[in-house]
C-alpha cells in the first residue's frame, strides 16, 4: 500500500475542545485520524472555513505533534452555508478540480466524519463519480472500555463494489437471475446465443437506449422484447406498460393513428380521440416490429418522437408527450431500405445503437432440448395435461430435430407448433415413437413446401379468434380429412381407438359434428384442396 | 542472513528494535518474518516504522518491507556513521525507544553524534527520559561511551511533542560491566510531574509512596509542567545507591486513582529492595545488550521475565557467547554473558 493523504474538513463543533476542559480529553476527528498507530498519514489537506482559522491552527499544531510523519496542509474555503447542497459541492468540485493527484504514489483518503450531512453527501458523490479518486475515510470515537484518550476506530469505505467478494456473488447472483429471466428460465447451451442474452441484460440494464433486434419470423424477437421489459420492470426503470405492434399488419392513416393517435374528425371514420400506442407507451416499452414497414411519414414521425419526446397526433394542432424505451424488431437488411430510400438513414442511426441478431433454431441445434422441455411444461400448464415423451420418442424427434434435415425455418413458432400437434395426440399424454414419426413427416414436408402446416386453419377460418389448443387440433383433422378419399375414411382414421371400445359407432357423423363447431363442412374441406 | 522469528517469546516490538540495534552495532542483516504476530493488529505499527528507518538512516541500510502492517522485513545494513540526526515518533510511540534501536551503534561509531528525538518522553509502557538519564546512560558510562542526555520538553501520551538530546562520544570496543551489588543506598527522590493536571494528583502520589515505604516525606516533590504539549502524570521514584541508581515508575492514567498509581511502583520497589539486587527488571532488559557487545559481563537481578529472556534469545542470534543465567534463591538470578569461541549459542 502507498502511503496515505487525506483529504478532510475541519469539524467546527467535533474538531473543538469542549468549554472548559482540556482538547486532548476530547476525541477530535480530524486529530485522530493522525493518532492510529496502523495508519502512516503523509498528508493531509485540511479544509476550513476562513472564520475557523484560529481552530484550524490549533488542530494542524495538534496533528503535527501527535504525527511528525504528517505535512499538514491548512486550505482556507469560502462556505456561506454548509449545508447548501449546491455551495457546499461547488466548492469541494472546485477544490477537487484544482488538486494535483499523484495516484501513482499515494492512496487517497477523503474524511467524512467531519462537515456537515451535506458535505458528507458531496464528498460521496465525488468519489462516485470518480472526480475524486479516494476511498471514504470514517472515523468513529473509542468505544466504551477502550484504553483512555485512544484515538477510537478508524475504517477505510472502498466504493469499487469489485473489492467486496460478498456483494459480488451477490450481483453475480442477481445477474444470473436477470439472465435466467431474459431465457424465461431456458437453460440454453448455445454458446452465441448465451452471450448475446449477457450483453442484452448489461445494455437494457445499462441504458435506455434503443434496441435493434433482428432475426427470422419465429427466433423470438417478440418474446424477447417482452422479456427485457420484464427485466427493466423489476429493476424499477420502467414503471408503464409494455406495448406490441407489428407494422407490417397496417397500414396508412390506420397505422399513423394506432400508433400516434387522432382526434376526433381527423379523418373519415375518425369518429372518437384515439391516445394512440405511443401514448400508451408512456414511461413503459415500445415494441415495434418489422420496423421496416413504417411508411415514411411515420418514419420522420417516430424520429421526432425518439429524439424530442414529443409528436403531432393526427388532426392535432397540440403536441403530444410520451417517454418510452424504444425497442425495434426487424428482418430486413435496413441499410439496404436505406441505400434503397424506403429507411431514413438518421432514424437507422437513432434505433441501431444496439443491434442484436437472433439466431434461428436451426443454429442453436442444442438449445431444442431444453426449449423441447420448456414447451412441453408450457403446454402442460396452460392446458392442464401433463404430456411427456417416451424416451424412445423423444431421442427420435432430437435426432431429427437437431439433425441437417430439420431446417426449422419458422423457428420456434414450428417448434412451438410441432410440440402442440404431439401433445394434443398423445394419447394418455404420452407421445410416442409413431406420434413422432408422423410429425417429423409432418414438419418435412412443411418445409418441402414453404408452408407452414397451421396454415390450413387460417386459411379456411381467415383471422377467426380460435384457441391453439383447438387450432392444432383441427389442422391434423384438417390434413386428415384432405388425405381422405371420404368423409367416413376420415372418420374411422381419426378416432380409430375410441371407436374400438364402442359397439357401434358413426364415425362420419362425429367428425361432421366436430367440424360444424368451427362452421366447417367436409364438401369446403375437400373443394379447397381438389 | 541471520533468521529472526518474530513470533517468539512474547512476540511484541522488543524483539524488533533489539535485532535492529543487533544488527546496527554488528553489522550483520537480518530477515525477521512474523512480526508483532498474534497481536489484534499484527505487522509493523508507525512507532515501529519509525525505528526501522531511524536504524536504516544510522546505517544506510537496505530495506525491504518497511510498511505499515508488514509481518516481514529484511535489514542490510552498510556501515553505520555518528552524526547529528534528529528522529521523531508518533503519538503513541516513545522516543526513548527509537533511542534503544540507534545508540549501542552510535556509541560504537567512529566518529561522536549528536541526536535530537522527538516524541513521548514519558509515555506508559515505555522507559521515560529520567530513567535513561538517572539509571541507564550513567552505566552505559561506566562502559566507555561518554553520553549526555538533555530533556528540552516533556512529551506525554496522547499529545506527544516532547524532546530531548543526546550527545554521544563514541569508543572503539565496550568494556565489560560487573553489578553483583547495588551498596548502599545514598538518596532517595520521589517526584511526581503534573502537566495540566492538578498539582493534588502529584500530592496524593508522592504521599502513598513515602507513606507506604516509610520514607522521609522530605524526599518528595510535586512538578508542575508547562512546556508540553498536552497534559500528562507521571511518578518518578529514584533511588541513589554506591554502585548504581535505579527509577521507577507509575503513570497516571485516566480513571485509575492517584493512589493505585503509587500503589504500583511500591510493589515493585519492595520487590527490589526486598531482593537485595542491584538491577531491576526494566534495567536488566536494557543492561544486556551494551554487555552483549562489551564481550562479557555479570550482572544480579530479580527473576527474568518473558521479555529478558526472549531478548536474550535474540542477542545469542547476533552475538556468539555464552548465556548463563544462574538461580541464586527465588528472588535473585545471576546473569553472565561471556564470549564464546565459537561453539556458543550462535552455532
Amino acid at each position: 500500500m502507498n502511503p496515505s493523504r487525506v483529504i478532510g474538513l475541519l469539524g467546527p463543533v467535533l474538531d473543538r475542545a469542549d468549554r472548559g476542559r482540556d482538547r486532548w480529553d476530547k476525541w477530535r476527528p480530524t486529530v485522530a485520524v493522525c493518532q492510529h498507530e496502523d495508519l502512516l498519514v503523509e498528508r493531509f489537506e485540511l479544509l476550513y472555513q476562513r472564520r475557523f482559522r484560529r481552530l484550524a491552527e490549533q488542530v494542524c499544531r495538534d496533528i503535527r505533534s501527535v504525527s511528525p510523519e504528517t505535512a499538514v496542509c491548512p486550505h482556507a474555503i469560502e462556505l456561506a452555508d454548509p449545508w447548501d447542497f449546491e455551495e457546499v459541492y461547488g466548492v469541494l468540485y472546485d477544490f477537487v478540480q484544482a488538486y494535483d493527484f499523484d495516484l501513482e504514489h499515494s492512496d487517497y483518503l477523503v474524511h467524512i466524519t467531519t462537515g456537515s450531512h451535506v458535505a458528507q453527501i458531496c464528498w460521496f458523490l465525488l468519489c462516485e463519480s470518480r472526480h475524486l479518486p479516494a476511498r471514504l475515510l470514517q472515523t468513529s470515537p473509542p468505544k466504551r472500555g477502550a484504553k483512555p484518550l485512544s484515538a477510537g476506530d478508524f475504517s477505510v469505505i472502498d466504493l469499487d463494489l469489485s473489492r467486496y467478494d460478498k456483494l459480488m456473488s451477490r450481483f453475480a447472483r442477481a445477474t444470473e437471475g436477470d439472465i435466467c429471466l431474459l431465457k424465461s428460465g431456458i437453460q440454453t447451451r448455445n454458446p452465441v446465443f448465451n452471450e448475446l442474452i449477457a450483453r442484452i441484460e448489461k445494455v437494457a440494464l445499462g441504458c435506455r437506449d434503443p434496441i435493434l433486434l433482428m432475426g427470422a419470423t419465429g427466433a423470438g424477437k417478440s418474446h424477447l422484447a417482452r422479456r427485457i421489459y420484464e427485466l427493466k420492470r423489476s429493476h424499477h426503470q420502467l414503471a408503464g406498460a409494455f406495448v406490441e405492434v407489428n407494422c407490417a399488419t397496417l397500414r396508412g392513416d390506420a397505422l399513423m393513428s394506432t400508433l400516434f393517435g387522432h382526434e376526433k374528425g381527423a379523418f373519415t371514420g375518425a369518429t372518437r380521440d384515439r391516445p394512440g400506442l405511443l401514448r400508451a407507451a408512456d414511461s413503459g416499452l415500445l415494441f415495434l416490429d418489422e420496423v421496416a414497414e413504417l411508411g415514411l411519414d411515420e418514419q420522420a414521425m417516430l424520429l421526432r418522437a425518439i429524439e424530442e419526446k414529443r409528436f403531432l397526433p393526427l388532426g392535432a394542432d397540440r403536441e403530444a408527450e410520451s417517454d418510452f424505451q424504444l425497442i425495434c424488431g426487424t428482418n430486413r437488411d435496413l441499410q439496404q431500405e436505406v441505400a434503397q430510400g424506403r429507411f431514413r438513414e438518421d432514424l437507422l442511426v437513432r434505433i441501431h445503437l444496439w443491434t442484436f441478431c437472433l439466431p434461428g433454431l436451426a443454429e442453436r441445434s442444442e438449445d431444442i432440448e431444453p426449449n423441447l422441455s420448456y414447451e412441453l411444461e408450457h403446454f402442460g400448464r396452460t392446458q392442464g395435461v401433463k404430456v411427456v415423451f417416451q424416451r424412445d420418442a423423444a431421442r427420435d424427434f432430437l435426432d431429427f430435430a437437431t439433425s441437417p434435415r430439420a431446417r426449422w425455418s419458422a423457428n420456434f413458432r414450428d417448434l412451438n407448433g410441432a410440440v402442440r400437434r404431439m401433445a394434443v395426440l398423445a394419447a394418455d399424454g404420452r407421445i410416442d415413437r409413431a406420434i413422432v414419426r408422423e410429425e417429423i413427416a409432418r414438419l418435412e414436408a412443411s418445409w418441402a413446401t414453404g408452408a407452414s402446416p397451421g396454415d390450413a386453419v387460417a386459411e379456411l377460418l381467415g383471422e377467426a379468434e380460435i384457441d391453439l389448443f383447438d387450432r392444432a387440433q383441427l389442422a391434423e383433422v384438417i390434413r386428415v380429412c384432405r388425405a381422405s378419399r371420404s368423409l367416413s375414411e376420415a372418420g374411422r382414421e381419426l378416432f380409430a381407438v375410441s371407436r374400438q371400445k364402442k359397439k357401434s359407432s358413426n364415425d362420419a357423423d362425429r367428425l361432421r359434428k366436430y367440424l360444424a363447431r368451427f362452421g366447417l363442412r367436409w364438401e369446403a374441406l375437400a373443394r379447397a384442396d381438389r | 542472513m541471520i533468521q529472526i522469528d518474530g513470533s517468539r517469546g512474547e512476540g511484541g516490538g522488543q524483539i524488533l528494535r533489539s535485532s535492529l540495534a543487533l544488527s546496527l552495532a554488528t553489522g550483520q542483516a537480518f530477515r525477521i518474518d512474523g512480526i508483532r504476530a498474534g497481536r489484534k493488529k499484527p505487522g509493523l505499527m508507525r512507532q515501529h516504522l519509525t525505528a526501522v528507518r531511524a536504524a536504516a538512516e544510522v546505517g544506510r541500510a537496505e530495506l525491504e518491507g518497511d510498511r505499515i502492517g508488514s509481518t516481514r522485513l529484511r535489514f542490510a545494513p552498510r556501515g553505520c556513521r555518528g552524526g547529528d540526526y534528529a528522529f521523531a515518533v508518533g503519538t503513541a510511540g516513545s522516543a526513548t525507544l527509537v533511542l534503544q534501536t540507534v545508540l549501542p551503534a552510535l556509541c560504537l561509531a567512529s566518529s561522536p553524534s549528536s541526536l535530537v528525538l522527538e516524541g513521548g518522553t514519558h509515555n506508559p509502557w515505555s522507559p521515560p527520559f529520567d530513567f535513561l538519564d538517572r539509571a541507564f546512560l550513567p552505566l552505559v558510562g561506566r562502559m566507555g561511551p561518554r553520553i549526555r542526555a538533555r530533556l528540552i520538553r516533556h512529551g506525554f501520551y496522547p499529545a506527544g511533542g516532547g524532546r530531548f538530546e543526546l550527545e554521544i562520544e563514541p569508543v572503539e570496543r565496550i568494556e565489560p560491566l560487573v553489578l553483583c551489588e547495588r551498596g548502599e543506598i545514598r538518596g532517595r527522590r520521589v517526584r511526581a510531574l503534573c502537566a495540566g493536571l492538578p498539582a493534588q494528583i502529584g500530592e496524593r502520589e508522592t504521599a502513598r509512596v513515602v507513606d507506604k515505604l516509610g520514607w522521609d516525606p522530605a524526599c518528595v516533590s510535586v512538578e508542575e509542567i508547562r512546556d508540553s504539549a498536552g497534559p500528562g502524570n507521571i511518578l518518578l521514584v529514584e533511588i541513589e545507591c554506591t554502585h548504581l541508581g535505579e527509577v521507577f515508575c507509575g503513570f497516571g492514567q485516566r480513571g485509575v486513582k492517584a493512589e493505585a498509581v503509587a500503589d504500583a511502583a511500591v510493589a515493585e520497589i519492595r520487590d527490589w529492595l526486598a531482593a537485595g539486587v542491584p538491577v531491576g527488571p526494566h534495567l536488566a532488559d536494557q543492561l544486556m545488550l551494551p554487555i552483549a557487545l562489551a564481550g562479557s559481563g555479570r550482572f544480579r537481578t530479580l527473576p527474568l521475565s518473558r521479555h529478558s529472556s526472549t531478548n536474550l534469545d535474540v542477542i545469542g542470534q547476533f552475538v556468539e557467547l555464552d548465556a548463563r543465567v544462574e538461580e541464586i534463591d527465588h528472588r535473585v538470578v545471576e546473569v553472565e554473558l561471556r564470549a564464546d569461541a565459537g561453539q556458543g549459542s550462535g552455532s
